[in-house]
C-alpha cells in the first residue's frame, strides 16, 4: 500500500509490524540497561530499583502469592480485585451518565438547574472522594465502585449533554416524522448516537479512574494492585514494590487497549 | 384515503368544476409563513398553490426564495398561516405525519443500523402492519439494494444513501413523499440513474411526489409539472404541466424551449 515495489510476503510483514518491533527494541533496551546497572548485589541501585530478573525471581519464589501467612493472595486475584472495581465503577457511571445526561436534556428547565452542579462536581478529583467513601461504605468493593464512579460520572453526564448538542437535526425529524414519539426519539435515536462519544471521553478518563482504585487500595482497601504496593512499603521489600508497578503498568495498558477495542467493534459509528 | 378522496369531491361546489383542484391532495390559499423571533421578511406571504395527488411536482427556484421552506410546510414541519397553513386532503396539518414523508438532502440514515433496520426503522412505529419483513425485502429489491442489506451508511455511496432513504419512505407506505434536493450531492450520471429510478418508483405505486431542486433539467426531467418560485416572499412565476411524452427527451424542442424560458426568469 505504502509503494508500488512488488514485495515478498516477509518484507510486507516486516513493514507492517516495524512499529511494533521497534517498540520491543526499546522496551528491551531499557531493561538491558536496567539489568546491566543492577547486576551488582549491593549497589544502592540494586536495592531501590531491583532489576527484573531479581523482583520476578523473587516474587516467584513464594509461588506469586502476595502477603503474609493465611492472609497471601495470589497476583492473579489482585488483579481481578481491581479489574472488577475498576469496569463495575465505570460500567455503572457510563450508563448512569448517559441516561441522566440524555433525561436531562428532554426538560430546558431540569439542564439549568443540573448544569452548575455537574460542572461544580466534575473538576473534583476522584481521589479527593476517598475519605468520605470510607466513611460511607467501610472499607469494601462498594467504597471502590463509587470512588471511579463519582470520578467519571459527572464528565460522562456534561459529555452527553454536549454530543446531544451535536445530533444532526435530521436525525430527530426523520423519527418523529415517520411516528416515533418523543420516548421512542430517546431510546432509538438519542441514546444510540451519543453512545459512541461518550465512551471516547471514558476512554480518556480511565487513567483518572484507575489511579483513583489504586489509591484507594493503597489507603485503605486491603487487596488490590495498590495494595501490594502497599504491602512492599510496610515490609520494606523494593521488589515486591518493583513487581506491583510492573504489574499495574501492564495491566492498565491491557484496560485500555480493550476498552479500545470495545469501541471499535461495538461502538465504531462516528455521528 | 378514499373517505378523504370524497370528501374533496363533495367540498367542490358542483357549479364550479375546479379540474386542478378536483385532484388536489394539498392545497394551500394565502399562506404565509413567518420565522419565529426573526425579523427577517416572511419567506411566503400569501402564496396560492395546490398540488395535484399522484402526480411528481417539482419545485424550483434560486437559493433563498422559500422552495425548501414551502416544502417544510407542505409536511407540517413549520407551520404556516391561516391555521397551520396547508390543507392536506381538505384537513390543516397540525405537525408532521406518518402519512407524508420528507427525504432530506444529507443525513437521511442512522450510522448504527444497517441498511436494513435502517429500512425498517419507521415500521417499528406501525403497529398494524403486517408482513413487515416482507416488505422491507421488497422495496430493498426495489431500489436495488438487496445485495447491501448488511452493510452500514458509511460503507455506502451517496447514491446509495439515498436509495436507502427511499426505500425507507415508501415502505410504510405514505401517501405523500417529499423530496428537498435529495440528488443535490451526487455527480452528473449517478443523479441521472437515480432520476429513472424515481421514476420507476412512481409508475410502480403512483406516489405523490414533491422534490425541490435547483437544477432546471432535472425539474423538466423528472416532474409532471414544474413549479418556479421566485423573489421574496416567494411567488408562483411559472407553473407548467411537463407530464407529456415530448419532456422525457433532454434534447427535443419542447424540453429546451422550457429550460431556457425558465433559466431566463430564474437568472
Amino acid at each position: 500500500m505504502s509503494s508500488a515495489i512488488p514485495k515478498t510476503p516477509f518484507a510486507g510483514w516486516l513493514e507492517r509490524s516495524k512499529p511494533i518491533l521497534v517498540g520491543l527494541i526499546s522496551v528491551a533496551s531499557v531493561v538491558t540497561f536496567w539489568e546491566l546497572a543492577g547486576a551488582y548485589g549491593d549497589s544502592p541501585l540494586t536495592i531501590i530499583l531491583p532489576p527484573p530478573s531479581r523482583f520476578l525471581a523473587s516474587v516467584a519464589d513464594s509461588g506469586f502469592r502476595i502477603g503474609l501467612g493465611s492472609q497471601a493472595a495470589t497476583v492473579y486475584q489482585s488483579i481481578f480485585s481491581t479489574f472488577v472495581r475498576v469496569f463495575a465503577g465505570m460500567g455503572i457511571a457510563f450508563f448512569a451518565a448517559i441516561i441522566t445526561g440524555t433525561l436531562l436534556s428532554l426538560s430546558r428547565p431540569a439542564s439549568w438547574i443540573f448544569s452548575p452542579l455537574l460542572h461544580l462536581l466534575a473538576p473534583i478529583a476522584p481521589i479527593a472522594w476517598i475519605p468520605t467513601a470510607i466513611i460511607l461504605f467501610g472499607l469494601t468493593n462498594v467504597t471502590a465502585i463509587f470512588i471511579v464512579f463519582m470520578g467519571v460520572y459527572f464528565i460522562l453526564t456534561l459529555a452527553t449533554l454536549a454530543e446531544i448538542q451535536r445530533i444532526p437535526e435530521e436525525f430527530l425529524t426523520v423519527a418523529g416524522n415517520l411516528g416515533a414519539n418523543r420516548w421512542q426519539q430517546w431510546v432509538w435515536v438519542v441514546i444510540p448516537a451519543v453512545m459512541p462519544g461518550v465512551f471516547t471521553l471514558l476512554r480518556t478518563n480511565f487513567i483518572a479512574a484507575w489511579m483513583a482504585v489504586l489509591v484507594a487500595e493503597m489507603v485503605g482497601l486491603r487487596d488490590g494492585l495498590g495494595a501490594i504496593i502497599m504491602m512492599g512499603r510496610n515490609l520494606f521489600n523494593n521488589e515486591l514494590i518493583m513487581f506491583g508497578m510492573l504489574v499495574i503498568g501492564i495491566s492498565g495498558y491491557v484496560v485500555d487497549r480493550v476498552l479500545m477495542l470495545i469501541g471499535r467493534r461495538l461502538l465504531w459509528w462516528r455521528v | 384515503m378514499n373517505v378523504s378522496e370524497e370528501m374533496d369531491i363533495l367540498s367542490q361546489p358542483p357549479s364550479a368544476p375546479n379540474l386542478l383542484s378536483k385532484h388536489s391532495i394539498f392545497r394551500a390559499t394565502n399562506l404565509t409563513v413567518k420565522f419565529a423571533r426573526d425579523d427577517r421578511a416572511s419567506p411566503i406571504d400569501g402564496l396560492n398553490l395546490s398540488i395535484n395527488k399522484s402526480e411528481i411536482t417539482c419545485i424550483l427556484g434560486a437559493s433563498g426564495c422559500g422552495k425548501t421552506t414551502l416544502l417544510k410546510t407542505l409536511g407540517g414541519f413549520i407551520l404556516g398561516e391561516p391555521q397551520g397553513g396547508v390543507l392536506f386532503n381538505n384537513r390543516y396539518l397540525n405537525g408532521p405525519i406518518a402519512d407524508i414523508l420528507m427525504i432530506f438532502q444529507e443525513n437521511n440514515l442512522y450510522p448504527w443500523l444497517t441498511v436494513r433496520a435502517n429500512v425498517r426503522f419507521g415500521l417499528k412505529f406501525k403497529k398494524n402492519l403486517k408482513d413487515k419483513d416482507q416488505r422491507v425485502k421488497h422495496f430493498l429489491d426495489v431500489v436495488g439494494l438487496t445485495e447491501a442489506a448488511s452493510l452500514f451508511p458509511h460503507q455506502l455511496s451517496g447514491g446509495m444513501k439515498q436509495r436507502v432513504a427511499i426505500a425507507r419512505a415508501l415502505v410504510s407506505d405514505p401517501s405523500v413523499v417529499l423530496l428537498d434536493e435529495p440528488f443535490s450531492a451526487l455527480d452528473v450520471s449517478l443523479r441521472r440513474r437515480m432520476q429513472d429510478l424515481m421514476l420507476q418508483l412512481w409508475r410502480d405505486t403512483s406516489k405523490t411526489m414533491v422534490m425541490v431542486t435547483h437544477n432546471i433539467e432535472e425539474a423538466i426531467r423528472v416532474g409532471h409539472r414544474v413549479i418556479v418560485l421566485g423573489d421574496v416572499p416567494a411567488r408562483v412565476l411559472i407553473d407548467t404541466s411537463t407530464a407529456d411524452a415530448t419532456y422525457d427527451d433532454r434534447y427535443s424542442a419542447n424540453f429546451l424551449e422550457l429550460q431556457k424560458h425558465i433559466e431566463t426568469i430564474i437568472y
